[in-house]
């Protein structure tokens, strides 16, 4: 069951990869002219309409992350501990601690991202989401270098 | 869909007062609550490892969700001309801050 859910939440969590690095990029490097090349549409999509969708995904991702996390502290945190693999253990209690504060971040970046959006909030709004960009992509590499060194209990 | 006026505010201050009651709550292990993942169990407040660890990152989000929630309500009172001249960087200038915090904090697990 376990195993289930750790793909389901590795799932969200590319989504949720793929929207916000979609948002970040259309934010942070604008297309100025009409987009022809793979990284020009990247950088051309509508960031506003990515917005409800990253709330719902980070959320249900986070769950996730939360019903399965107990089963990562009995099992894999001790083989961590064992081995002495003391930076990927501090990588993924970096990971715990960056996924609840952008929790409480989320509230302000749907706000933000409301139409009409207002020109005032630019610079707020872009960098919440690289912020969140940041968060989302540490916890994503660690989740993934972690589920590598411990592997499948088959 | 209309929001109230103060939501801004509310969201702002949210963000800054979970980060860092987050980083207190961490630091100080103020944890709402206690899971025991051997047990299966959950328990009031801090509680000591029973048989297995015990988790308190639950218990920390916990406090400093309601934590936050009642000084962003508290502000979402201020009046309008106040709310008005709040920076909005708040949001993300605080977590951010918070964060760097842990970096330091959890440096001796990429130091030794």
């Amino acid at each position: 069951m376990i195993v289930v859910l750790l793909i389901i939440h590795a799932l969200l969590a590319v989504t949720l990869l793929g929207a916000i690095t979609h948002q970040t990029i259309s934010v942070w490097l604008p297309a100025r002219k009409a987009a022809g090349s793979f990284v020009g549409r990247m950088r051309a999509v509508p960031a506003t309409s990515y917005a409800n969708a990253i709330v719902v995904l980070y959320l249900a991702t986070a769950t996730l992350g939360a019903i399965i996390y107990p089963s990562y502290r009995l099992t894999v945190r001790v083989v961590l501990q064992q081995l002495e693999m003391y930076a990927a253990n501090g990588a993924f209690e970096l990971k715990e601690h960056f996924v609840a504060v952008g929790l409480g971040m989320l509230p302000a970046y749907w706000y933000f991202w409301r139409q009409p959006l207002a020109s005032d909030y630019a610079r707020t709004r872009a960098v919440l989401t690289a912020l969140l960009a940041f968060v989302v992509w540490w916890s994503f590499l660690v989740g993934h270098i972690l589920n590598n060194i411990r592997g499948f209990e088959v | 869909m209309n929001l109230a006026r103060s939501f801004p505010l509310f969201a702002i201050v949210f963000a800054a007062a979970y980060a860092i009651l987050y980083v207190v709550a961490v630091e100080y292990n103020l944890a709402l609550f206690t899971y025991h993942p051997a047990l299966e169990e959950f328990g009031f407040l801090v509680e000591k490892p029973k048989e297995g660890p015990a988790m308190y990152w639950y218990g920390w989000m916990a406090t400093s969700a309601l934590g936050a929630f009642a000084v962003a309500a508290i502000a979402s009172w201020l009046p309008a001309g106040w709310a008005r001249r709040v920076w909005t960087g708040w949001s993300w200038a605080v977590p951010l801050a918070v964060m760097l915090v842990f970096g330091y904090l959890l440096r001796g697990f990429f130091i030794r």
